[in-house]
Order: C-alpha cells, then structure tokens, then sequence
C-alpha cells in the first residue's frame, strides 16, 4: 500500500529545550486506520495538529500524497486543510449559533465547492449515520453522540484524503462509538488514510495499526 | 468565481443572523451615528445652507454701478463686460421717463427704464416685436398703473405710447428699481445708462468683478459714476460657511470617531468570545483573507441597516423640529461614511479572528 501521509523526522515543542517530538517518523497508508495511543502530556493531540498542517514543524516535514506540505504558506496549508483533510474534534466542535446542516456543510465554502452539492451530499450523509433531527435544527438541541456523528458527516463531507481525529469516542455510549469507528474503516477503504488519537483502549483495538508515544 | 463571491456573502449574512446581539447592537451604533450626526451637524449645515441662501438672495453678489449723464456711460459698456471672467449676469438701465395709463392720463406716474442685456429673459422679459415700445412691469407698477393684468397701454411725458405686454419677475438685486417698468431695447440701439447691474458669479469675486468692471465704463467724468457692492455681505457670507462648515466637520469627526472606538470594542468583545469558532473555522480550512472577509462582510451589513434606519430617523426627527433639513447628497455621504467607520472599526477585530490558532482554541483540556 503506498503513503497517504508521512511524517518526516518531525521535530517540535513549545520550549525549543524540551521538544514533545524529536526526529519523529512515521507513514500513514492508504486505507488503514491508525490508532496513535500513549499516557497524556506525550504529544500525541499535537502530533494530530502538526499532521493536519495546524502547527508547523521546528525541523523534519509533513508529507501528503508525496508532495511536502507542511513547509507550504499559511494560505496553501489552509486550503490543503479543507481540500484534503476532515477533523474530527473530541467535543466535536460545532458553531452552535448555526444549524445542523450549516454545520455540516461548513467546509464546502472553504474548499468552494458548490452549496447546492454540499447541501445534497450532507443530507445524504446525516441520513447515513442515522442523526435522526431536524436539519433546521441547532447544536444544542442534539445529544453528545448525535453531535459527534454531524462533525463526523462534516469531516467526510470532502471526502478526503486523510480524516484525523482527536479522541472522537471520549463521550461517547458504545453504540455511537460503534457507528465512529466503522465509519472510520469506511473511509479508509475508498483509500484515504485514517489517524486516532485515543485513550480508548475499545477503539485501539478495533484499528489496523497502533503507533505508541 | 462570482458563485463563490455569493457563498462568501452568503456566509457572511448567516454569520450576521446567527450572532444577532452583535448584529443588533451594531445596527444600533450606526443608526445612533447616523442620527446624531444629521441631527446635530445635519442641522447646522441646513441652517447654514438656510442662512447663506438668505445672505444671497439680499443680492451678496450684486455690484450697482451708478451713472450721471454727465458720466457718458452708455449700452456698449455690455460688450467690454462680456469679455471679463466672474460674471454671471449683467444688465444696463436707462435715465428714468415717467408714464401712465393710456386709459387715464391724470393717473400716477409710474418710471420706466430702457433696459439692455442678454439674459434678459431671467427678470420675465420675452421677444419684444417692438423694441422701444414694448414694456413688462413689475407687479407694484402695474398696481400703480391700474392694471388688474399685465396687458395694457401707457402714455410717456413725452407722448410716446407704450404697450404693456407682460410680468417682471423683479429679484431681490434689482428691488431698489421698484415700481418698474422695463422696455428692453436691442443691442444694436445704443443709448445712455444711467445704472448698471452686475452680478459675481461667487461672493469672493465681487470684489475683482466690481475693479474689473470699473475698468471697462469707460466714462468721459469718472466722478460722476458710483459704485456699490456688497463686499461686507460677501465676507460675512465666507465667514458663516467657514465656521459652520469648520464646526459641523469637527463634530463629524467627534461622533464617528467616538462610534468607531465603539463599535470596534463591541467587535473586539465579540470576537474574543467567539475565538473558538474562528480557531475551527481556521482548522477546518478557511484562510485567514476568508475569516477577515466575512468579520468584514458580517459587520457591514448590519452597518448599512443602520445607516438607512439612522439616516431615515434623523430626517424625520429634523422635519418634526422644523429645522432646515440638510441636502440628500449630505445625508447619503453620512450614511456611506457611516459604514465606512463600522468597517474600518471591524478591521483591527477581524485581523485578530484570522489569527486564531486552531490547536490553542480547539484542545480539550
């Protein structure tokens, strides 16, 4: 399998004495989902952000389908972020002032891909991951599992390259774990890769790959 | 292109709609501006304007030239004034000659004058078909005529008859020449002058208009000419539009500057609170040039609700007073300055909301 994403020799910390990531490397394959584990305080939710070009490495690089993007401007890592990136945040993150479908819908003004398809698309996906409310409907009105399932159809909504996820089970009952993770496996085979970053030892088991900090 | 322009205006009004306290509160800034502004500086410049119209209808522009038959002043002083810059309508007047009503020869005697001029047709003078004896009056002359319409026949002192053919309309410059009658005479048929009426075409030109003029009478006794401006009226008139016009642009700038401290703050609260929603936004993809363009967008729109609501209040609230209302293009460019501070304020808000770092804003403690 080739390398969606590979870390190259990355090298950060917010104190240049103590760096949380020193010559780090690792690839990341199309269609596998990566569980990257380890005791709090290691890096691993800055790890997350360093891959999805958030944060800029102080040394090594950020490699995706090949292409070095890390070191890119500030304007071409965001695009890159919303072209070929889907997040998926622990507290899944959404505007509550706007409704579920302008949640999910988000990103398609980012990588400008028509409304319209972003619209129809999005309906298709909160259908396919059984978020059982009102479009119209706004963030508050939803439980914690439902919010989690509309930040995943948000961050598959591009469908992209590489979905990273930063504790995306951590409030969730299994059934709505259950429906994460096997939407994660999903992805990954249309080809993308997938990267967790968990404490859970339930969702470590149920990658293909575990990398430990 | 132009549908993602849409998107991103798109987007910004639906971020105005979902954060409608700061919408609100920023309609309400604006209209507040707006309306101090027209209600203060508003008034101030349609008393201005109400004052300067007053000063200029008592004719600040107007030089009267007076003329002895001993001067030898006559109609060809038209043609020399023609070639002077700064003028915007001249007149010469012949010596007076008495008339009265055909129909009643014992009747008061009105005076009529010969008149010459190119523009004659601003005092209500038409085509004479007879030039010379052809007359309009003005309408205290044909009251003392005893005309009910200004359709009638006068007799001269000297026996001549005169056809009363139409209305003047007198301003205010030439009042002093009431009760008249005007016989308009052509160019081509010279005759004495005995009052010439020039007006500047700016108060500040009176004075160079009227030196000038005097220049080209040339009168065989220049004793025996004098002249009258109202070159005091004109520097009153300067004085009033500069200090008014210095006091309503210094107040302008109080209030808006005052308004754009204002809303910047409300703005710069807002974003604060907001930070965690443009740090996703940034993660999610947007470009920092996006998120400052809706911030931008989202203020401006509320801003030109608020420039309408607060230009239409203030106009209200100064027709009620009934003050003098200042000119449409006064009240739009307050308006477009109006959105112009909500933006600008908007600016220093939105650089901060671009900058917000995904990972500071985004972790979970």
């Amino acid at each position: 399998m080739s390398a969606v994403l590979e870390a190259r020799e990355l090298t950060f910390g917010y104190s240049r004495e103590q760096p949380l990531l020193a010559d780090w490397s690792a690839a990341f394959d199309a269609g596998e989902v990566v569980a990257v584990t380890g005791p709090s305080g290691r890096g691993k939710s800055t790890l997350l952000y360093l891959l999805g070009l958030m944060l800029a490495p102080h040394n090594g690089e950020v490699v995706l389908d090949g292409r070095p993007a890390s070191a890119l401007r500030d304007g071409a890592r965001s695009r890159l972020r919303g072209s070929a990136y889907g997040f998926v945040f622990q507290d899944a993150a959404l505007d509550a002032t706007r409704t579920v479908i302008d949640n999910v819908t988000e990103t398609a003004l980012y990588r400008g891909q028509s409304r319209h398809a972003a619209l129809v698309r999005g309906r298709e996906l909160l259908e396919q991951f059984g978020v059982a409310v009102r479009a119209d409907a706004k963030p508050g009105q939803v439980s914690g599992g439902q919010a989690q399932r509309i930040a995943l159809c948000r961050a598959l909504l591009g469908e992209p390259r590489v979905l990273l996820a930063d504790e995306p089970t951590g409030n969730l009952d299994p059934a709505s774990a259950r429906v994460v993770v096997n939407a994660f496996h999903a992805h990954a085979n249309t080809g993308a890769a997938v990267v967790v970053v968990t404490h859970d030892p339930a969702l470590v088991a149920q990658c293909d790959r575990t990398i430990e900090l | 292109m132009s549908w993602q322009i849409a998107a991103l205006v798109r987007e910004s009004l639906a971020s105005a709609w979902s954060q409608r306290v700061a919408s609100v509160v920023t309609i309400v800034m604006i209209a507040g501006m707006c309306a101090a502004v027209l209600l203060t500086t508003g008034r101030t410049v349609g008393a201005e304007d109400a004052v300067l119209r007053s000063i200029d209808s008592a004719g600040t522009r107007a030089i009267v030239i007076s003329a002895d038959a001993a001067a030898g002043l006559d109609s060809t002083v038209l043609d020399r004034i023609a070639h002077l810059d700064g003028i915007q309508w001249a007149a010469a007047f012949g010596s007076v000659t008495d008339v009265t009503n055909a129909a009643f020869p014992d009747g008061t005697p009105v005076p009529t004058r010969n008149v010459w001029g190119s523009e004659l047709d601003d005092l209500g003078i038409g085509t004479s078909v007879d030039p010379g004896s052809t007359a309009w009056a003005s309408e205290d002359a044909l009251g003392e005529l005893g005309l009910i319409e200004p359709a009638g026949g006068a007799v001269s002192e000297t026996g001549g008859d005169i056809a009363v053919v139409g209305k003047l309309n007198l301003p205010d410059y030439l009042s002093f020449l009431e009760p008249a009658v005007f016989i308009p005479e052509p160019a081509s048929r010279v005759g004495p002058v005995s009052i010439l009426v020039v007006i500047a075409s700016r108060p500040d030109l009176v004075e160079p208009v009227a030196a000038a003029t005097k220049s080209v009478l040339a009168v065989d006794d220049p004793t025996a000419v004098s002249m009258k401006t109202s070159a005091a009226l004109a520097a009153l008139r300067a004085a009033v539009e500069g200090q008014l016009g210095q006091f309503g642009r210094t107040l302008v700038l109080l209030i808006c500057g005052l308004t754009g401290v204002l809303v910047a703050a409300i703005l710069f609260g807002l974003v604060m609170l907001r930070r965690r929603d443009y740090g996703r936004r940034r993660a999610l993809g947007a470009t920092r040039s996006l998120i400052v363009t809706v911030v931008l967008v989202q203020t401006a729109a509320p801003a030109v609700v608020g420039a309408a609501v607060g230009s239409l209040a203030g106009t209200i609230s100064i027709a009620a007073l009934g003050d003098p209302a200042p000119d449409l293009d006064f009240i739009v460019a307050i308006g477009v300055f109006a959105i112009a501070v909500a933006v600008i304020a908007a600016l220093l808000p939105a650089l901060v909301a671009a900058r917000r770092e995904p990972i500071r804003e985004l972790r979970v403690p």
